[in-house]
């Protein structure tokens, strides 16, 4: 349990993350953890099917949940006299959740309707899902949709669903976060009042493997008539908080920002700026992944430079760093940048819930999170050169294309 | 102090402590300056940090002819570069003051914000000024940015949601100057010159009409300051013309646009009220109880709870200058979207003829209260607030009447609304994808 207090707004966030997600799933049973998100909305004995938001609204509240790999969360907003009444229905659902086929049938076509928006009518969203699965591996924790696959939710039961709910839905198996306008005492009475009656059982450990695919590198590619502008996207095998050298991650997120972060970073500048090859560059690393993480490089290319090209350019600017070094006050810049995001992230009231349940979840400590500003402005020049060279292996990666049918352009 | 040392500090100094700032408490002053800028400003001193919002009248909607798109190429090159400094020294000035500097334009509106710590705000102010006074306008940024724009163009050509919004604007408005995209047209963005951009920059940049707010770790006597030299460059100017009054249309119309996806998307749109309405707020909760915010809405429940045939199913109000628009989205596979679009004209025919129930609208009510509180969860969020309360013309004390207004509404109020809007010989529908059973009836 954490508690943010804080009485700049009358108002309270709760939090509940479940220390499961897709990852958790196995294959043939995938989409189960985002269908038994929706369900949870669907009743129990004492709350009717889908009055758990009305109730949250008509107490001027707002609701909602979220499935990733690691974690499942459900969250509302409220004023804090409403605490009390979103916490006890919380509690009951951990408990008492009802699930019926009158309710499951509509809701599969629902999940399904999800997923076509999100992923089907998406080109990228689609290429993204074949550079998981080939990255991490088939039927692999992370190489498996969090949405599922479409004959896998419409294949999934009520017993399935309710299998999953019994095996992972409880308290020793939750993260509460409370933030706002509360005092830990008040969230500590009401937490062991509603939360604390309810059982705890024996959860089986969670399984992240060590390593990625077996047959990388690989190239992907999806030529689809929907794409106007190619892009070109690279996927290295990277460690996270909790899982490979750890120790390379605070440099890594550095690496990200200087690289790829901003319009004065190195691939912009090189890419964008001066070659005039791409219409945009980013780079990106998350950290907060019970198992291995990635690091990304995506990259649009200009009209007439091939995806070859892009790859020959991005592979010297790597070359460049690792060869080079860094330049005066690079390192400082993309550290000040990322100590300048935590601060705007205190200046909303969401993103403090938000930061602890995804960090909780995946193996941080709230020690971890207080000492994240001065472990990144701790960061030194060798270890962003140590991290490169460790993560940026040509035998640990994918590479995605994504362009229109040839000819077409 | 180093820049590095004052961002640590910041980053670790303990969680929020400070001002209340539920809607009905937000204690708005109202500064002028000795220039006569006059600022709505909440002091905030929980977080080191400043956000400031403006805007002043003049968008994409009067873009010149054969010029689309010129006030939003401008408006995004203002921070590329300016002054003694190319694009990447602005950019890199900025990201030293641990600034962000934005500028963008809305049909009726070019506005701005800038983020800034406390602690660098001299030099965040200092940016904005050389913003908006030396803009360069350099043309190896134009062309960066004609590029970028018109492939964006080309990508959001293919995705339904984008060609659904760009569609319902150029249906709706049809031979009204919203129907022109925000962006500009491919053709029209290939022709601009800089002369072109430097003199809409000129036409627009002046502060008549000029709207700002400030929420944040700042003192008046000091903002004001700040803001005389920021703005104390452009000239007052004169108040561009208004836009001639848009006639809603008087038929019904359906637009299917092909396109090759599993999933068709919809629009839906109605005319609605514009913002100044006396029955603004009983169009608020008319919009809460057929599709609005919290979910449980009438779509939401007879489109996704009751059927399965849709994730989303809401509505919501577009309150535009010269127009206002009840907007229904949802989107249902091919084979089903149909069956969908039935059933959002149920839903919308039962609401017309029977109006509301008296739980439904105390419901509304109760939402209506909180939500607008929870919404204000940080300085940007309650910068936008203040700035589109004085584009609204309202006084500072309306966010305490707000609640006495949403109060008022009675049941008369919103059937007598429902029936008037909710029209469907005047509904507009949008369809892309490749529905089936759906044919284009313009």
């Amino acid at each position: 349990m954490v508690v943010l207090p804080s009485s700049r707004a009358p108002i309270v966030t709760q939090l509940l993350v479940y220390k499961v997600g897709s990852a958790d799933e196995v294959p043939g049973k995938t989409g189960i953890a985002h269908f038994l998100e929706h369900m949870m909305f669907k009743g129990t004995e004492i709350v009717g099917p889908s009055e758990f938001s009305r109730v949250v609204s008509k107490n001027g509240g707002r609701d909602n949940a979220y499935t990733t790999y690691d974690s499942t969360g459900y969250y509302q907003t409220v004023s804090p006299d409403r605490l009390e009444l979103v916490m006890r229905m919380e509690a009951d659902r951990m408990a008492n959740l009802r699930m019926t086929e009158k309710e499951l049938v509509p809701e599969r076509q629902v999940v399904l309707e999800e997923r076509r928006m999100r992923i089907d009518n998406s080109p990228s969203a689609l290429l993204d899902e074949v550079v998981n699965e080939r990255l991490y591996g088939q039927g692999q924790p992370y190489g498996m949709p969090i949405s599922g696959t479409v004959a896998d939710v419409e294949a999934l039961t009520l017993a399935d669903l309710m299998d999953f709910y019994r095996q992972h839905y409880m308290p020793n198996n939750a993260i509460l976060i409370v933030g706002g306008d509360t005092t830990p005492e008040q969230v500590r009475e009401l937490a062991e009042r509603f939360y604390g009656p309810i059982p705890a059982r024996p959860v089986a450990p969670r399984r992240r493997p060590d390593h990625g695919a077996s047959d990388l590198p690989q190239t992907v590619s999806r030529a689809d008539p929907r794409v106007r502008e190619p892009r070109w996207s690279r996927h290295y095998l990277a460690p996270s908080y909790s899982k490979g050298e750890s120790q390379y991650a605070y440099a890594l997120q550095v690496l990200a920002q200087l690289l790829g972060g901003t319009e004065t970073s190195r691939l912009w500048r090189a890419l964008v700026v001066d070659g005039k090859r791409a219409l945009s560059a980013w780079a990106g690393y998350r950290p907060n992944s019970l198992g291995l993480a990635s690091f990304d490089i995506g990259i649009h290319p200009a009209a007439s430079v091939t995806m070859a090209d892009v790859e020959g350019a991005v592979t010297a600017e790597l070359a460049r760093l690792i060869d080079g070094g860094l330049g005066a006050g690079e390192l400082e810049r993309a550290q000040n940048q990322l100590l300048a995001a935590a601060i705007y992230a205190q200046d909303s009231l969401q993103s403090g819930p938000r930061i602890y349940g995804g960090a909780l979840s995946t193996g941080s400590t709230v020690a971890d999170i207080a000492a994240w500003p001065e472990r990144i402005a701790a960061v030194r020049p060798d270890e962003v050169i140590a991290a490169a060279r460790h993560v940026w292996q040509p035998q640990r990666l994918v590479t995605s294309l994504l362009t229109p049918p040839p000819g077409s352009r | 102090m180093t820049t590095r040392r004052r961002l640590l500090g910041a980053a670790l100094a303990s969680t929020l402590v400070g001002l209340p700032t539920a809607a009905g408490a937000v204690d708005i002053k109202v500064v002028t300056t000795r220039l006569g800028l006059r600022v709505w400003l909440v002091q905030d001193k929980s977080v080191p940090v400043l956000s400031l919002s403006f805007s002043l009248p003049g968008g994409t909607a009067t873009d010149p002819a054969g010029q689309s798109g010129v006030t939003s190429l401008m408006a995004t090159l203002l921070t590329d570069g300016a002054g003694w400094l190319d694009g990447q020294a602005f950019r890199q000035s900025l990201e030293d003051a641990a600034a962000s500097l934005r500028f963008g334009a809305s049909l009726d509106r070019l506005g701005g914000s800038l983020r800034v710590l406390a602690a660098t705000r001299d030099e965040g102010f200092a940016l904005l000024r050389l913003a908006l006074i030396q803009a360069r306008f350099a043309p190896d940024m134009i062309e960066q940015r004609r590029t970028q724009t018109i492939a964006s163009l080309n990508q959001a050509s293919q995705r339904p949601s984008s060609v659904a919004a760009r569609t319902l604007m150029t249906t709706e408005f049809a031979g009204y100057p919203y129907a022109a995209d925000p962006d500009g047209t491919p053709d029209d963005l290939r022709k601009l010159t800089t002369s072109d951009l430097e003199r809409r920059a000129a036409a627009l940049l002046e502060r008549r009409g000029l709207v700002i707010a400030v929420v944040g770790d700042i003192e008046a006597d000091d903002l004001a300051r700040q803001l005389d030299h920021a703005f104390g460059g452009l000239p007052e100017g004169t108040l561009p013309p208004a836009l001639p009054d848009w006639t809603p249309p008087t038929r019904p119309r359906t637009v299917v646009v092909e396109r090759p996806v599993p999933q068709s998307t919809a629009l839906l749109a109605l005319p609605g009220v514009l913002r100044h309405d006396p029955d603004w707020y009983a169009v608020v909760a008319l919009n809460h109880i057929l599709g609005g915010g919290g979910q449980r809405s009438r779509l939401f429940t007879e489109v996704r709870e009751k059927r399965g045939l849709a994730y989303g199913a809401s509505s919501s109000l577009r309150a535009y200058s010269k127009a206002g628009l009840i907007v229904i989205s949802t989107a249902s596979a091919n084979e089903r979207i149909a069956e969908t679009l039935g059933v959002v004209r149920t839903v919308l025919a039962r609401l017309r003829a029977e109006g509301p129930t008296e739980q439904e609208l105390a419901d509304a009510k109760t939402y209506l209260g909180g939500a607008l509180s929870l919404s204000l969860d940080s300085s940007p969020a309650i910068a936008g607030l203040l700035l589109s309360m004085q584009v609204d013309g309202l006084s500072p004390d309306h966010l305490t009447r707000r609640d006495r207004l949403i109060e008022a509404v009675t049941l008369d109020d919103v059937r007598r609304l429902a029936h008037r809007l909710l029209n469907d010989e005047l509904l507009t529908t949008i369809v892309v994808g490749k529905p089936a059973g759906i044919v284009t009836d313009p």
